[in-house]
């Protein structure tokens, strides 16, 4: 029973790491601007296809770059951070053509939430376009010597999910600690909190808004990156799901709440994981219960402030 | 802030813009004669993205073989055949427009749709407007009892399916533990894990368990530590090629060495990128064999080496897919020269060509790379041959092949 709960709690917990990986590039953003990046999704089957080709992989036969490789191939820990800092500046350019001509107009967020869907299709349909829509897989021996998977308190884990959970972890815990002990992380909260008070007190908005999306699109690249190589990249849609779940997630918790975005992943990965195996068929529905139920309760989700309206 | 007003017609924009793009095209059928100035025209819905796409590839490469060899033999009757290939995107949806475009494009008959979820989709769509269909991948039942348009040239799970479970049994006497996986949201995978069971339960096995997961499903760590707490020495899949792939390689990571049956959804060398080496030792049923010995066949997989060869890469030997779709373009080649012979196809309406094509599709016999096929009156394919196959995967991981099992 005690190595059959601690299998369930490792279960949930790697799932959930990477739902709050994703669900907090969501947040980066959401906090600073007040709107949802769709094009996040897309962010995140990027890095993971980055990692494949930055670990040597080849392009299939149904792209514009059949054939396609490069000439390096890097260990699985190089090529990681590398699609990070890739889907970085992607996510860096997306912010740039998609979200500031718009805020420099001053126009309605509804329309940046548009141009981010429209961002995030041609982004997928690019890479359909490039590397085709096959599936590649990331070796499962990539990572070195380590084993595919190992003994853990009497149960079987995979060698993966546990590098998601580290990764996940110290990730989560370096970005809080930037943004509640660093003068940039200060900044960030203070143009989330009002942009237009941020800037008068000598804060480059802008500046802010670069790194909320730099952060997000390296986030994003990390856990594409290591979600390919725990489960392959079915296709250049694979993100579309995370990207609807890290929504529930972003929603859970709070929006714009980083603590939030963590707890509301992990609790919809536990949430998931506690689903009898027999009907894992269904899991979506408790996850989407749990959401339901939480904002019945709770609109604002776990850790999101309540919405103050002047009157 | 957003107001209402503004949201209303912006979600109305958004719905209205599908629609008003779908009625752009022009509507060739119904009464309009065929349109013979670029060749006979035919149409074909393939999964060539989304989840299902490592069929549609497979199967787009069958089309193309098969129609170079019409066109090389002639065409039909010296016109050249066309072939309009159209993605379904792997949904339902994506499945009905591309079925829609290519009836309204005024195809004589459409190849596909690749799933059988989609096919039952799709496939009414098709029989309301008199469009023949000739599905290359079908294998759950019911498909061709849609309508009378309705054919397939792919055989059905449960005359193949319990092909593999027995060659299991044969080969691993001592099995008493089978667990079985099934993707609950596709058609397909639910009537195959009943035909799977239906044997299991002919050789006295009852499943220890039985998980249901989902096409979008790609991480089973919770089913599969609960299915490995209880020892199965058999594990039955009906799932498709990605979703497949994962749980086979997890399967295998955590430590599971008993052998796996799996369904024709994992009948596709393209699961070798997704399970790599573990996808060694596979057992699957087929209903093709590139060993089987007649000309049809030969030809076939020679045309298939030579563009391999081309294309250097992919796999030697020619998957199932391909042979049933070029088995399928096959059969409508055949079938449209018998009755471009009998009753020009200049100067026919479309709804009438397409009707007396669909009766000489039906009353047909073929000599195809799947050995010698016909159909029933409701448009089932009766073919003799079938195999079962186990996955040998190379000591690269990379790349293997489908072994016969004698």
């Amino acid at each position: 029973m005690g190595s059959d709960f601690i299998q369930l709690l490792l279960n949930g917990l790697s799932l959930g790491a990477v739902y709050a990986l994703f669900a907090l590039g969501y947040t980066l953003v959401f906090s600073v601007l007040g709107v949802i990046n769709f094009a996040h999704g897309a962010v995140f089957t990027l890095g993971a296809y980055f990692t494949y080709l930055l670990i040597g992989g080849a392009v299939g036969a149904n792209g514009l770059l059949a054939g396609f490789q490069l000439p390096i191939a890097l260990p699985f820990w190089l090529a990681l951070p590398l699609a990070g800092l890739g889907a970085a500046t992607v996510a860096l350019l997306i912010e740039r053509l998609a979200f500031r001509p718009l805020r420099e107009r001053n126009a309605d967020p509804l329309l940046a939430l548009i141009t981010s869907l429209g961002a995030g299709v041609v982004l997928v349909n690019l890479i359909q376009l490039l590397v085709g829509a096959e599936s590649y897989a990331i070796p499962s021996g990539s990572l070195g010597g380590l084993p595919v998977a190992i003994q853990l308190f009497g149960a079987q884990v995979r060698t993966v999910q546990l590098l998601l959970l580290l990764v996940a972890t110290v990730l989560l815990a370096a970005l809080s600690l930037w943004i509640d002990g660093t003068r940039s992380g200060k900044a960030l909260r203070a143009v989330s909190e009002d942009p237009t008070t941020a800037q008068l007190l000598g804060i480059n908005s802008h500046r802010m808004v670069q790194i909320a999306f730099g952060l997000s699109g390296f986030l994003a690249g990390l856990a594409g990156g290591l979600v390919g190589l725990s489960v392959s990249l079915a296709g250049p849609y694979f993100g579309i799901g995370y990207g609807l779940k890290g929504l529930g997630v972003l929603v859970l918790g709070g929006l714009g709440s980083v603590p939030g975005a963590v707890l509301g992943g992990l609790l919809i990965g536990l949430a998931e994981a506690c689903v009898p195996a027999a009907w894992s068929g269904y899991r979506e529905v408790v996850a989407y219960g749990v959401l339901f139920v939480v904002l019945l309760v709770r609109p604002q989700g776990l850790l999101g402030k309540p919405l103050a309206t002047k009157v | 802030m957003l107001t209402k007003a503004r949201l209303i017609v912006l979600l109305s924009s958004l719905l209205g813009t599908p629609l008003l793009l779908s009625s752009c095209g022009a509507d060739r059928s119904g009464s309009a004669p065929v349109q013979l100035s670029e060749g006979v025209p035919v149409g074909a819905v393939l999964a060539l993205s989304g989840n299902a796409n490592v069929y549609g590839q497979d199967q787009r490469l069958g089309l193309n073989l098969a129609l170079a060899a019409r066109n090389a033999d002639g065409g039909i009757n010296g016109t050249p055949m066309r072939l309009a290939i159209e993605d379904s995107g792997s949904d339902d949806p994506g499945a009905n427009n591309a079925m829609t475009l290519q009836i309204n494009r005024g195809m004589l008959v459409v190849i596909g749709p690749t799933l059988s979820q989609q096919a039952f989709s799709a496939d009414p769509i098709a029989q309301r407007r008199g469009m023949p269909v000739v599905a290359p991948s079908n294998t759950a039942m019911g498909i061709p009892q849609i309508g009378h348009f309705i054919s397939r040239v792919s055989a059905a799970s449960d005359v193949i399916a319990p092909l593999s479970i027995a060659k299991a049994m044969e080969r691993n006497p001592g099995i008493q533990r089978a667990a079985v996986f099934y993707a609950q949201d596709d058609a397909y995978s639910t009537a195959e894990t009943a035909v799977f069971q239906k044997a299991l339960a002919a050789k006295g096995l009852k499943p220890v368990t039985v998980q249901r997961t989902q096409l979008a499903d790609n991480d089973f760590q919770n089913q599969i530590s609960a299915t490995l707490a209880l020892k199965p020495d058999l594990i039955v899949l009906s799932l498709q090629g990605v979703d497949g792939g994962n749980l086979v390689r997890q399967l295998r990571e955590l430590g599971y060495a008993g052998p796996i049956v799996v369904g024709n959804g994992m009948n596709t060398p393209n699961i070798y990128p997704i399970c790599q080496k573990y996808c060694d030792g596979l057992l699957i049923a087929q209903a093709y064999s590139p060993e089987l010995a007649t000309s049809a066949n030969r030809a076939f997989v020679k045309a298939f080496i030579a563009n391999q060869a081309r294309s250097g890469q992919g796999p030697v030997i020619p998957p199932q897919l391909t042979a049933q779709a070029y088995a399928a373009l096959q059969v409508v080649g055949e079938a449209l020269q018998r009755l471009d012979k009998r009753t020009p196809l200049k100067g026919l309406s479309v709804s009438a060509a397409r009707k007396a094509l669909m009766d000489e599709i039906l009353g047909g016999t073929y000599q195809t790379p799947l050995g010698e096929i016909r159909f029933t009156p409701e448009g089932e394919v009766i073919q003799k041959d079938f195999f079962v196959a186990q996955v040998r995967m190379d000591p690269n991981g990379k790349s293997g092949r489908f072994m016969l099992l004698k």
